[in-house]
C-alpha cells in the first residue's frame, strides 16, 4: 500500500525541482556584474521610505477577518444554493441557522464599533 | 449484631462533642475545656460498658478455620458498590486499647487545661476528633473504613503538634505527616492488592462478586481455603502493611520522626502520641499483618524480630545519654516498643498475648512518665536533668508516685510492666520462629532500661538539693488525683493480670488460629 | 429532481449542547446591547443561568444510548455525567469570577458567554465519536481559551501567557490534524465506533484484521500524532512545558477552569478514542501511555516541590493529577471509566475550590501568592484557611476528602488492570505530593503572619468556596453518592 505514496513522492520531487532547476542553472549561466543600483531593493520604482515594520492600524485586521469570514460563508452558500431543490425544507433552516449565525456576529461586531474606521 | 449500638456511641461521642464545641460562643475558654473534659469523661464512663459484654466467655469457636470472633459487632453498608461497610466491633485485642484510649484523654483533656492557653477551643475539637479516630482505628472491621480513621488520625495529630507545640513545632508536625502519610500509602496499595486478590478469587466460584473490604469475611476465605495469598506478591502485600505499621509503631529504622514529634509535642498530645499513637502500629501489625498472611508473617518474622531487638537496645541506649527527660522518655517508649513487636512476632499464643498486654502497660506508663516530665517542665521551666536535683525533698509525694512509675517502666515484679515484659520473653523463647538468642537480648534491654530510667530518677529526685528546685510545689489535689488513677491500673495490672489476660488471650486466640493453620501446612 | 437523504437528526442527543450555545449567542448580543459597563455581573448572573438550565435540559435523558448526524455525536451516560461536570466546572468558575473582574479592572461582559462557549465546546467532546468532531471540539475549546488567557490585557504576564498558549495551541492542532489524516489514509474512515450496523468505524476495520498479516504502520503513526496533540492539551509531560507559564499569568479564574476543564474534555475524548475505537491495540499503546503517566505523576509533583508561589504550585500539581486521571483511562475497565468520572469530579471540585481561595488573596496588582502570605491566614480569615486545608487534603488524597476516594478509585482500576506497578508510582509521588500540599496548611496554622496582607471575600467568593468545600467534603464521606451514578456511565468499553 506504501507503493501509492511512492507516486506522491515522485511527483514531489518533480514539481520541486521544475522551479528549483532553472534558478541554478540560471545562477550558474548568467555573467555577474553588480553596481549599486542594482543591488538596491527595488531597482526600479520609489525610493523605500522609512522602516518596513510599521505598525498597521488594528481596524486593518478586524476588517480582514470579518471579510475572511462572509468569504468562507459564501463558499458554503453556494453549493446550497445549487442543491436547493434537492435539500428540502431541512437543508433551508439548517442554511437559515447558519446565516442567523453570522448576522448575530454582524450584529455584535457593528455594537462594538468593529466596523468603524476611526 | 446488638439491637443496642453501644460500639458506635463510644465511637461517635467525642466527635458529637466536638461539633457542639463548635456552637458555642465565642471567648469562653473556661467553658470550652470544660466541655472537652466533660465529654472525654462521658466517653470513658460509656465504654466501661463494653466490659459488661466480655464478662461472659466466648463459647469455643465453631471450627479451627473460623475467622477471629467479633463481638458488638455493627454492620451497615456504606459503599455497597464495592463491598465497604460500617462494620465495627470488637475483641480481646481491641477491648483494652479502646479502653486506654478512653481512659487517656480525659487525663490529656485535663492536662491540657494549664498548658493549652491559646485557642482553646480548636485545641479541644482537635482533642475529641483525634479521639474518635484512635477508637475507629480499633474498632473497624473493614478494611477500607480502618484506613480512613488511620489517616484521619493524622490530621489533628499534626494539627496539635504543629499549632502549639514547642519552637520547632512546624518542621516536627510535618515530618511526622509526610512519614507516616507516605507509608500508609503503601499500605492503601495493599489494601486494594487484597480486595482485588479477593475478589477474582472468590469471584472465580461466584460470579457476579463485587469484592468486599469486609476483613471478616476475607479471613474466613482465607482460613478456609476459598482464597490463597501466598508466595511474593502475598509478601509485598505483607510489606505495605508493615511499612505502615513500623513506622507509626516506630520499628528502629523508621523512628526518626519520633524525637522531633515527641520532644516539640505539648504534654496533652504527647501523651496520647506516645501512649495510644504508636499503639496503632503494633494493634495494626496484629490485627492484620498476622490474620491475613499467617505464612509471609512467619517468613519475615526473624527480620523484624531483629530490628525489634536493634530498636530495644537502641532506644535504651540513646535514652541514657540524654539530657532532655522529655527526648529520653520518647527514647525509652521505642526501646519498649521494641518488646512490643519482638512479642508480636514470635508467633505464639504467649508472645502475642504479652504483646497486647504490653501495649496496655506501655501506654499507661508512658503516658504517666510524659505527665510528670510535663509537670516538672511547668514547675521549672525546664526539662533539662541538670536543672533538677534532690526534688524528693521538696515534692515528696510526686517523688514516690515518679518512682512507682519508673520501676513499672523498669519491669519490677509486682507491676504491670513486668508482667507484660515476662510474657514476652516467654514467647520469644518459645517461639517456632525466634529462640534463646532474642531472650538474652531482650534481658539486656531490660537491664539498660533500668539504668536509664533509674539514672534519670536518681539525678532529678536524689541529691543534694538546688537552690532553685527547693521552693517547687508538690502535687496539688488534682494532680495527685490523676496520676493515682494511671497509676491504679499499673499496680492492678500487676497484681491480677488475669483481669487483662482472659480476654486478650481469647482475641488472640482468633489471630493465632489462622498462624496454626499456616504452620500446619507447612 | 430527486431529493438527496437527509440523515435524520434527533436534537434530543443535541439539546444541552444547542442551550448553551444558543444561550452563549443571544448573551453576547444582550450584553453588549443592554448590560451598562460596570454592571456586567448581571451578565455573569444571565451566564450562571444559562448553564443551570443546560443542566435541566440535560436531566431527563440520563439513561438514553442515541446518536445522531451520521453517528458523529452521541449521547450516553458517560457524555451526560461529563456534561454535568462541565456545566458545575463553568458555573463555579464563573461565580468566583463575579467580583473578580471589577477587582481587577478587566470587567467585560464578553468573559461569561466566553466561558459558555468553552464549556460547550468541552460538551462536544465529551459526546463526539468522530474524529473530525473532536477536532472541532478541541478547536472551539483552545480558540475560546487563547482570548480568555489573555483577558486581563493590558497585564503583560497575561498577555504573554496567551501567546504561548496560542503558539503551542496550533501546533498541537497541526499534530491532530495530521494524525488524523494519517488514520484515514489507513482505515478509509474518521469515525471511532458504529452506532448504526453496517457503518464503517475504526472498531469495525480493527475488528475485520488479523494483525499479523496488516501493516498498521500509518494507524499507529496517526494514533500517535493524535496521542501527541492530546498530551499538549491535558499537559501531559513532556508535553506540559507551557502549563506554568500559561497558568500563572492568566487571570486566575480562567486559570481555575481550564486546569480542570480543559484536561477533563481532553481525558475523556481520549478516553472515548482508546477505549472504544482502539481497545484491541492496547498492546501496543499501554506501554506508552503507561509510561506516560508515571513520568507525568513524577514530574509534575517533583517540579511542584520547589515553588514559593501558590498559584505556580498548583500548576505544576495539575500537572501530577493529569497523570492520575490517566489511570482511569488507560485501564480499558468499567471500573476505570468510573474512576476516571469520579477523580475528575472530585479534582475539579478542589481545583476550582483552591483558586479561588487564591483569587480572594488577590489585589489588584498586586497578587499574594507566595507561600509568606499564606502564613497565619488561620488567624486572619479562619474561613478562607479552613476550606484551602480541605482542599490542600483533598488533592494530597487524605480521607476523608473526594480526593482520597478519587485516587483510591483510579489506583484500584490500575491494579485490577494489571498495572500495579503504576499504582505503585502514584502511590509514591502522592506521598511526594503530600509535602507541598501540607506545607501550605503548614503557613496557614502554624505560623505567624509575615506579611500585611488583608484577603478580601465576597459573596460569590465566599459561594463558590463553600459549594466546592462542602462537595469535596461530601463526596469524601459519602462517595456511594456519586458511585452510584458513575457506576450507570460505565460505557460499552471495547464495543
Amino acid at each position: 500500500m506504501l507503493t501509492n505514496y511512492a507516486f506522491i513522492g515522485i511527483l514531489f520531487v518533480v514539481a520541486l525541482s521544475f522551479p528549483l532547476l532553472p534558478l541554478i542553472m540560471a545562477f550558474f549561466l548568467r555573467p555577474k556584474r553588480p553596481t549599486t543600483i542594482k543591488q538596491s531593493t527595488y531597482e526600479c520604482g520609489l525610493e523605500a521610505i522609512g522602516d518596513v515594520h510599521v505598525q498597521f492600524k488594528v481596524q486593518y485586521y478586524l476588517y480582514a477577518i470579518a471579510f475572511v469570514i462572509f468569504d468562507v460563508e459564501v463558499i458554503f452558500l453556494y453549493p446550497w444554493a445549487v442543491a436547493f431543490d434537492q435539500v428540502g425544507l431541512f437543508g433551508f433552516t439548517a442554511a437559515a441557522v447558519f446565516i442567523l449565525m453570522l448576522f448575530l456576529g454582524l450584529l455584535y461586531e457593528w455594537k462594538k464599533g468593529a466596523l468603524e474606521w476611526i | 449484631m446488638t439491637s443496642f449500638p453501644l460500639l458506635s456511641i463510644v465511637l461517635w461521642l467525642p466527635a458529637l462533642g466536638a461539633l457542639l464545641l463548635l456552637l458555642l460562643p465565642r471567648n469562653r475558654d473556661a467553658l470550652y475545656r470544660q466541655v472537652g473534659l466533660m465529654f472525654t469523661v462521658a466517653t470513658f464512663v460509656v465504654s466501661l460498658g463494653l466490659l459488661v459484654s466480655f464478662s461472659t466467655p466466648a463459647g469455643a469457636a465453631a471450627s479451627a478455620a473460623a475467622p477471629p470472633t467479633m463481638r458488638l459487632l455493627e454492620q451497615l453498608p456504606w459503599i455497597p458498590a464495592w463491598g465497604v461497610g460500617y462494620s465495627i466491633g470488637l475483641d480481646g485485642v481491641s477491648l483494652w486499647l479502646v479502653l486506654l484510649t478512653t481512659l487517656l484523654t480525659p487525663i490529656a483533656a485535663w492536662a491540657s487545661w494549664n498548658s493549652i492557653t491559646t485557642q482553646v477551643r480548636y485545641f479541644q475539637v482537635l482533642l475529641l476528633l483525634l479521639e474518635t479516630a484512635l477508637i475507629g482505628v480499633f474498632v473497624s472491621v473493614d478494611l477500607f473504613l480502618f484506613y480512613i480513621f488511620w489517616e484521619f488520625t493524622l490530621i489533628p495529630m499534626a494539627l496539635m503538634i504543629g499549632i502549639w507545640g514547642g519552637a520547632n513545632r512546624m518542621a516536627a508536625a510535618m515530618k511526622f505527616f509526610l512519614y507516616t502519610f507516605a507509608a500508609s500509602l503503601l499500605m492503601l496499595l495493599s489494601i486494594i492488592g487484597v480486595y482485588a486478590l479477593h475478589r477474582s478469587a472468590i469471584g472465580a466460584t461466584q460470579p457476579g462478586f463485587g469484592g468486599t473490604f469486609d476483613l471478616l469475611r476475607i479471613v474466613a476465605d482465607l482460613r478456609s481455603g476459598a482464597f490463597a495469598l501466598d508466595g511474593n506478591l502475598a509478601r509485598l502485600l505483607f510489606g505495605g502493611f508493615l511499612a505502615a505499621f513500623a513506622v507509626k509503631a516506630p520499628i528502629w529504622p523508621f523512628h526518626s520522626w519520633l524525637p522531633d514529634a515527641y520532644s516539640e509535642a505539648p504534654t496533652p498530645v504527647v501523651i496520647l502520641l506516645s501512649a495510644v499513637m504508636s499503639k496503632l502500629g503494633t494493634y495494626g501489625l496484629v490485627r492484620f499483618n498476622l490474620t491475613l498472611f499467617p505464612e509471609a508473617a512467619g517468613w519475615a518474622a526473624p527480620a523484624v524480630a531483629v530490628l525489634a531487638v536493634i530498636g530495644i537496645l537502641y532506644g535504651a541506649m540513646v535514652a541514657y545519654a540524654q539530657s532532655d527527660m522529655k527526648r529520653l522518655v520518647a527514647y525509652s517508649s521505642l526501646s519498649h516498643m521494641g518488646f512490643v513487636v519482638l512479642g508480636i512476632f514470635a508467633l505464639n499464643g504467649l508472645g502475642v498475648s504479652g504483646a497486647v498486654l504490653q501495649m496496655v502497660n506501655h501506654g499507661l506508663t508512658t503516658a504517666a512518665l510524659f505527665l510528670i516530665v510535663g509537670m516538672l517542665e511547668s514547675r521549672r521551666g525546664s526539662r533539662d536533668l541538670a536543672a533538677f536535683g534532690g526534688l524528693w525533698q521538696a515534692t515528696p509525694v510526686l517523688g514516690g508516685l515518679t518512682l512507682l512509675v519508673v520501676l513499672s517502666s523498669a519491669g519490677l515484679p509486682g507491676l504491670n510492666g513486668f508482667v507484660g515484659e515476662f510474657t514476652i520473653m516467654q514467647g520469644a523463647y518459645s517461639s517456632p520462629t525466634l529462640g534463646w538468642p532474642f531472650l538474652a537480648f531482650a534481658v539486656l534491654g531490660v537491664v539498660l532500661a533500668v539504668v536509664y530510667l533509674l539514672r534519670m530518677f536518681r539525678s532529678a529526685f536524689m541529691g543534694d538539693t538546688l537552690a532553685e528546685t527547693a521552693s517547687l510545689r508538690d502535687l496539688n489535689r488534682q494532680e495527685l488525683a490523676v496520676l493515682v488513677l494511671l497509676c491504679l491500673p499499673m499496680v492492678a495490672i500487676g497484681l491480677f493480670p488475669n483481669l487483662l489476660l482472659v480476654s486478650v488471650e481469647e482475641g488472640v486466640a482468633g489471630v493465632m488460629r489462622g498462624i496454626l493453620v499456616a504452620v500446619a501446612s507447612r | 429532481m430527486e431529493q438527496i437523504q437527509i440523515p435524520p437528526v434527533d436534537l434530543a442527543v443535541v439539546a444541552p449542547l444547542i442551550t448553551v450555545v444558543g444561550w452563549a449567542i443571544v448573551l453576547l448580543l444582550v450584553d453588549v446591547f443592554f448590560v451598562p459597563a460596570g454592571q456586567k455581573r448581571i451578565t455573569g448572573y444571565l451566564g450562571i443561568a444559562g448553564l443551570v438550565m443546560a443542566g435541566a435540559v440535560a436531566a431527563p435523558l440520563w439513561g438514553s444510548d442515541s446518536s445522531t448526524f451520521g453517528g458523529m455525536l452521541v449521547l450516553d451516560n458517560f457524555a451526560l455525567a461529563l456534561t454535568w461536570i462541565f456545566l458545575l466546572i463553568g458555573a463555579i468558575s464563573m461565580v468566583i469570577a463575579l467580583d473578580y473582574l471589577p477587582r481587577q479592572g478587566i470587567e467585560q461582559g464578553e468573559f461569561y458567554p466566553l466561558i459558555m462557549f468553552a464549556v460547550s465546546a468541552m460538551m462536544l467532546l465529551g459526546q463526539s465519536a468522530n474524529l473530525i468532531v473532536m477536532f472541532l471540539g478541541i478547536e472551539l475549546l483552545s480558540i475560546t481559551l487563547y482570548i480568555l488567557t489573555g483577558f486581563a490585557y493590558p497585564r503583560l504576564s497575561s498577555e504573554e501567557a496567551a501567546m504561548k498558549y496560542l503558539l503551542l495551541g496550533a501546533f498541537a492542532a497541526g499534530f491532530f490534524v495530521y494524525g488524523i489524516a494519517l488514520i484515514y489514509g489507513q482505515t478509509g474512515t474518521v469515525q471511532l465506533f458504529s452506532t448504526a450496523p453496517g457503518q464503517e468505524s475504526l472498531a469495525e476495520y480493527l475488528g475485520r484484521q488479523t494483525f499479523a498479516a496488516v501493516d498498521l504502520t500509518l494507524l499507529l503513526v496517526g494514533s500517535g500524532l493524535v496521542l501527541v496533540a492530546f498530551g499538549f492539551k491535558v499537559a501531559l509531560v513532556p508535553f506540559h512545558m507551557w502549563t506554568p507559564d500559561v497558568y500563572e499569568g492568566a487571570p486566575t479564574p480562567v486559570t481555575a477552569f481550564m486546569s480542570v476543564g480543559t484536561k477533563g474534555a481532553a481525558l475523556a475524548a481520549l478516553l472515548r478514542l482508546l477505549d472504544m475505537a482502539l481497545p484491541s491495540l492496547q498492546p501496543i499503546w499501554l506501554p506508552v501511555l503507561a509510561t506516560l503517566a508515571a513520568v507525568t505523576m513524577l514530574l509534575g509533583n517533583l517540579g511542584a516541590i520547589a515553588q514559593s508561589n501558590v498559584k505556580r504550585m498548583l500548576a505544576y500539581s495539575s500537572i501530577g493529577h493529569a497523570g492520575y486521571l490517566l489511570l482511569g483511562v488507560m485501564t480499558v475497565s468499567e471500573r476505570g471509566v468510573q474512576g476516571f468520572l469520579f477523580y475528575l469530579l472530585a479534582y475539579s471540585l478542589t481545583n476550582l475550590g483552591a483558586f479561588a481561595v487564591l483569587i480572594a488573596l488577590e489585589q489588584r496588582g498586586e497578587a499574594a501568592w507566595s507561600l509568606d502570605d499564606f502564613a497565619g491566614l488561620w488567624q486572619r480569615q479562619p474561613f478562607l484557611a479552613l476550606a484551602m486545608a480541605v482542599f490542600m487534603l483533598s488533592l494530597a488524597g487524605v480521607p476523608p476528602t473526594a480526593g482520597f476516594v478519587g485516587k483510591f478509585y483510579v489506583f484500584m482500576a490500575a491494579w485490577e488492570g494489571g498495572l500495579g506497578w503504576l499504582a505503585l508510582v502514584g502511590m509514591l509521588t502522592s506521598a511526594i505530593a503530600a509535602f507541598f500540599y501540607l506545607r501550605v496548611i503548614a503557613r496557614m496554622f502554624m505560623q505567624e503572619p509575615v506579611r500585611d496582607v488583608q484577603p478580601q471575600l465576597f459573596r460569590g467568593l465566599t459561594l463558590g468556596i463553600s459549594i466546592a468545600a462542602a462537595g469535596t467534603l461530601i463526596f469524601g464521606i459519602l462517595p456511594t453518592l456519586l458511585i452510584n451514578v458513575v457506576q450507570q456511565t460505565a460505557l460499552a468499553v471495547g464495543r
